[in-house]
C-alpha cells in the first residue's frame, strides 16, 4: 500500500522485518545503518526495553533518490519477536508494502521460527489485504552458525508461498543488502 | 477484501491541503502541522521555524495512533479519535482525518487546547471533503521505466556496501 504522493513527487514503500524473538531483526537493520550511505538514510528509531529486546518496533528510512523524478523512499521496521507481543506486531504491519521473514537457521530454534512464520500469514490474512500484491522474502539469518538446518529442510518447513530466498549472516553483514535488495525490487513490480 | 489500493496525492488535492494547513497554523497559534499516513509515512507539512524530524515524527505519531485504537478497542470504546501529549513547552496533537490519513499538530504555551482541538476539528471536516471526494479520472500514473530506473538506482546505492 505504498503512498504516491504526485504532487510533491514522492513515492514511500513500506517494508517490516517479521521473525522470532532474537532471529536478528534489529541486527539487520543496525547494520544497514552503519554501512549505508549517511546521505541516504534517517535516523534509527528504537523502542526497546531496558535489556534492548524490541519493544514496539525500530525504524529506519532509506532514500533511494530521485527515480523517474519520484523521490523514491524505503520505510524499514522490526517487530517485536516474542510471541506475547502479537498486538505490537499487528499494528506494524498495517499498510505493509513487503516483508522480511528473518528465520534464525539454529536447530534449537525450530519451534519457535514456525510459531512465528504462521503467526505472519495470521496476521497478514486478519488485514484482510491482497496478498499477492505483497512483497515477500525469507532471509535464511545466521548461517555463520554450527548446528544449523540446510537450506533445503528451512525451505520445507518455512517457505509454502516458493518465495525468493536469501542466506545471511546478519552480524556480520552478509547477505544483509541482498535481501533488501530482493524485497524492494519485488514491492516496486508488485505496487510501483 | 482485497484493500491493497495505496493512497495517491494529485497535485490539486496537495494545494488544498497545504492552504489548509496554512490557515490551520494561523488561527489556532499551532507551531508545525503535518499530514501523514496511518500507516507512517508523511504527505505535506506546515511550520515557520519549527522543523521537526518529520519521517521519524510520522512514523511514531501514526504508531502511537494505531496503539491507542487497540487500547480503545480492549476497553470495549467503539474509537479514540485523537491522542494528546501534554509537555512543559510543547504539545501534540493527532486527529483522525480518514481511515488511511492523520493530522499532526504541535502547539506551545502561546495558544489553548480548546482552541487548537476546535479549529482542528473544523479543518478535519473540510480536509475529509478532500481525500473523500470522487476519484480525479486525471490522476497522473507512474513513468512505465520507473521499475528498471529504481532497479539501477538501488544497484548503485548498494554497490559499496
Amino acid at each position: 500500500m505504498p503512498l504516491i504522493n504526485f504532487a510533491a513527487r514522492e513515492i514511500n514503500y513500506k517494508i517490516v522485518y517479521y521473525g522470532c524473538g532474537l532471529c536478528g531483526k534489529t541486527t539487520n537493520l543496525q547494520y544497514i545503518h552503519r554501512k549505508i550511505n549517511p546521505d541516504a538514510r534517517g535516523k534509527l528509531v528504537s523502542i526497546a526495553t531496558e535489556e534492548e529486546r524490541t519493544l514496539y518496533f525500530d525504524f529506519l528510512p532509506l532514500t533511494l533518490g530521485t527515480v523517474k523524478g519520484m523521490q523514491t523512499r524505503f520505510h524499514l521496521y522490526t517487530v517485536p519477536g516474542q510471541s506475547y507481543y502479537n498486538a505490537s506486531r499487528k499494528l506494524v504491519l498495517q499498510g505493509v508494502d513487503g516483508v522480511i521473514f528473518v528465520a534464525d537457521s539454529q536447530i534449537t530454534r525450530l519451534d519457535e521460527n514456525v510459531e512465528s512464520y504462521l503467526n505472519l500469514w495470521d496476521n497478514l490474512l486478519g488485514q484482510g489485504d491482497d496478498l499477492s500484491k505483497l512483497g515477500f522474502v525469507i532471509q535464511m539469518n545466521k548461517r555463520d552458525l554450527s548446528d544449523i538446518f540446510s537450506i533445503e529442510d528451512m525451505n520445507e518447513l518455512l517457505n509454502h508461498t516458493a518465495s525468493p530466498v536469501t542466506e545471511s549472516s546478519a552480524i556480520t553483514g552478509e547477505g544483509v543488502f541482498d535481501t533488501l535488495k530482493v524485497v524492494c525490487k519485488q514491492v516496486i513490480a508488485k505496487t510501483g | 477484501m482485497a484493500r491493497r489500493k495505496g493512497l495517491v496525492i494529485n497535485d490539486r488535492q496537495l494545494d488544498r491541503c497545504d492552504d489548509l494547513l496554512l490557515k490551520l497554523k494561523e488561527v489556532s497559534g499551532s507551531s508545525f502541522l503535518a499530514l501523514i499516513s496511518t500507516s507512517g509515512q508523511p504527505i505535506t507539512t506546515a511550520s515557520d521555524s519549527y522543523h521537526p524530524e518529520t519521517l521519524s515524527l510520522a512514523s511514531l505519531a501514526a504508531s502511537s495512533f494505531a496503539a491507542t485504537q487497540q487500547l480503545a478497542s480492549l476497553l470495549d470504546e467503539n474509537e479514540f479519535t485523537l491522542l494528546f501529549h501534554e509537555g512543559k513547552a510543547l504539545n501534540l496533537h493527532v486527529s483522525q482525518v480518514t481511515d488511511q490519513i492523520l493530522l499532526i499538530v504541535t502547539f506551545g504555551r502561546e495558544t489553548q487546547v480548546g482552541k487548537v482541538r476546535l479549529y482542528t476539528q473544523r479543518a478535519i471536516e473540510v480536509l475529509r471533503q478532500i481525500f473523500e471526494g470522487p476519484d480525479d479520472e486525471n490522476m497522473p500514473s507512474m513513468d512505465a521505466d520507473f521499475e528498471s530506473a529504481a532497479g539501477d538506482a538501488m544497484d548503485d546505492l548498494f554497490k559499496d556496501v
